[in-house]
């Protein structure tokens, strides 16, 4: 019978926390000097440390703005409701934002969670897929009448983020590397729509405008150029098309476009 | 199946090459220090794109490269990630590494991962399921693997063979080649009390295609003191003497300097690297002493 799938899920569940470890030290040998349980032990501390380095490493203004103790509360109530799922970290951590929102102790930082968004964004950004922008060039030479039923695809290393908080100023003043120096953000500020892109490797942001806002999430919804303008027109009546197209096409926001037609 | 082609591992020079992590890229680029080889870990290259890939892309132009896994999970009675193995074959289709390793060990199960390299209990049921695992991992890849010991902290009542005896019996029957990390045999030697050299003799001559040299730690508890391999300080001179000891046994072999916490000075790891060369070659000068032509 075999034995091995058994014993990798009482010692992983050990380690886990999930689990009394009792059952794993059973598994094992009393060492020469330590006791099993310690020697597990050890096996726990790097799990819960690698990963919590690994969470901070991705999330080093959230940790900032909870300090370095709570952070490690946090990522290790993080660990066990939201274990790894790979072989790899780079889709490690991607719930942290909702984990935030869902703990009591943090209400009073409601921007939390918004901060954490955008430092998935930031990593995920980071790690994405290459591309082409799309060459103001290709777009002229689109008959006028028909560019409106044209669909811009973004750039895969893009994402867009609104929140009611000021979150660049705060990620800012929290960033690591900033300076220790108090800044002063109101929450009165108000909220922010940003673009997180890339640019020559590095991650970028750009602030967006209400209508440009609604504008973009149109198009990276995948509609057309006419129905992502009427989306920014309801929004702000005097949307300057022109102006946000021109500028998005120098940002090298998209990466391709396609003739329009339904989805 | 597909026909595995054992890409030559004379490659890689039989000279000490270092892993290459990202707070020491952008130097290195600039620089281009005098190693023999780079290594990374596979797995930070799992990205779709962006800077790191580059940075490999552009080292990879003037080094050879090792890719070396942390995540395959080779022991784990959960089925192989077909996911992992695509991403890790697409790395080694663009960048034609001349070794790929892994490590003799499991990291999850049930679909959840301790991203950590936990020891296997060495039966005769994990023998069977690593030979078969790796197997299929070569198959996969079109290329044949090497897999490393791990450092250990415990040992498995069940355990029915040495794990140098496990080790040698993998590489045996599914073909793969041998990564000795002489650290981790000098750790799990003081942490189980073992004899080091018992170990390096067991390994077969022909079957080891590259050594890792780390440093570690020790922790002291009131009722005794154990070794951990954090990777976080220089060679301790116990290992270098191993070193010595295994090309005294195995010959010229690639070596590669592995430092992943408390990173120092780039040059730190390239003085390391040079140091291994010297004991590589005073101990070449020793055997041809000793058989002169």
């Amino acid at each position: 019978m075999p034995v091995l799938p058994e014993t990798q899920a009482i010692v992983l569940g050990a380690l886990l926390g999930r689990v009394d470890s009792s059952a794993a030290a059973r598994l094992l040998r009393e060492g020469r000097a330590l006791p099993a349980a310690r020697r597990l032990q050890i096996y726990r501390n790097n799990l819960v440390e690698s990963l919590s380095d690994a969470l901070e490493a991705v999330y080093p203004a959230v940790a900032r703005l909870v300090g370095a103790r709570y952070f490690r509360q946090l990522a290790h109530g993080y660990i066990v409701e939201h274990p790894s799922r790979a072989g790899n970290l780079h889709d490690f951590g991607s719930a942290l934002p909702e984990h935030i929102a869902g703990q009591p102790g943090l209400v009073g930082l409601p921007y939390l969670a918004d901060v954490a968004h955008l430092e998935w964004a930031c990593h995920e950004v980071y790690h994405e897929a290459d591309s082409e922008a799309l060459a103001p060039a290709l777009l002229a030479q689109v008959a006028p009448d028909m560019q409106l039923q044209l669909r811009l695809n973004l750039a895969p290393a893009t994402r867009l983020l609104t929140s009611a908080y000021p979150v660049l100023r705060i990620w800012t003043a929290n960033r690591p590397g900033a300076d220790e120096a108090s800044t002063t953000i109101s929450l009165e500020e108000g909220g922010v729509h940003l673009l997180v892109a890339r640019r020559n490797g590095e991650v970028e942001f750009r602030v967006l405008g209400d209508a440009e806002y609604v504008w973009l999430r149109a198009l990276a919804s995948n509609a057309t150029l006419a129905e992502a303008t009427a989306a920014a027109i309801g929004h702000v009546p005097d949307f300057d098309l022109g102006g946000v197209l021109s500028r998005h096409l120098s940002l090298g926001t998209f990466a391709r476009m396609s003739a329009g037609g339904s989805p | 199946m597909h026909p595995i082609s054992p890409r030559p591992t004379h490659d890689l020079p039989s000279v000490a090459g270092i892993g290459l992590r990202a707070e020491h890229c952008a130097e290195f680029i600039t620089t281009m220090p005098a190693v023999g080889f780079i290594e990374v870990h596979s797995e930070n290259y799992f990205g779709r794109g962006g800077l790191p890939l580059q940075i490999l892309e552009r080292a990879r132009r003037d080094y050879p490269l090792s890719l070396h896994g942390v995540g395959l999970s080779i022991g784990s009675a959960d089925p192989l990630g077909a996911p992992h193995l695509a991403r890790l074959r697409a790395l080694i289709d663009r960048f034609e590494p001349a070794l790929i390793s892994d490590h003799l060990c499991w990291s999850s199960i049930g679909g959840v991962y301790a991203n950590d390299l936990l020891p296997l209990p060495y039966t005769t049921e994990a023998l069977a399921h690593v030979v078969a695992r790796v197997q299929r991992v070569q198959d996969a890849l079109g290329r044949r693997i090497l897999l490393e010991n791990v450092s250990s902290y415990v040992e498995y009542r069940d355990s029915s063979m040495p794990e140098w005896t496990f080790l040698a019996e993998v590489a045996a029957r599914s073909g793969c080649g041998l990564l000795l990390d002489v650290n981790n045999i000098h750790v799990s030697a003081h942490n189980h009390g073992f004899d080091p050299q018992a170990y390096l003799d067991a390994i077969p001559r022909g079957a080891v295609c590259e050594i890792h040299l780390a440093g570690f730690i020790t922790r002291s508890f009131d009722d005794g003191k154990i070794l951990i391999d954090t990777h976080s300080a220089p060679v301790a001179d116990a290992v270098w003497a191993l070193y010595a000891q295994a090309l005294r046994r195995f010959g010229p072999t690639p070596t590669l300097i592995e430092w992943d916490a408390d990173l120092p000075p780039l040059a730190t790891l390239v003085g390391e690297a040079q140091h291994a060369d010297r004991i590589a070659r005073e101990v070449t000068e020793e055997q041809r002493d000793a058989c002169p032509a």
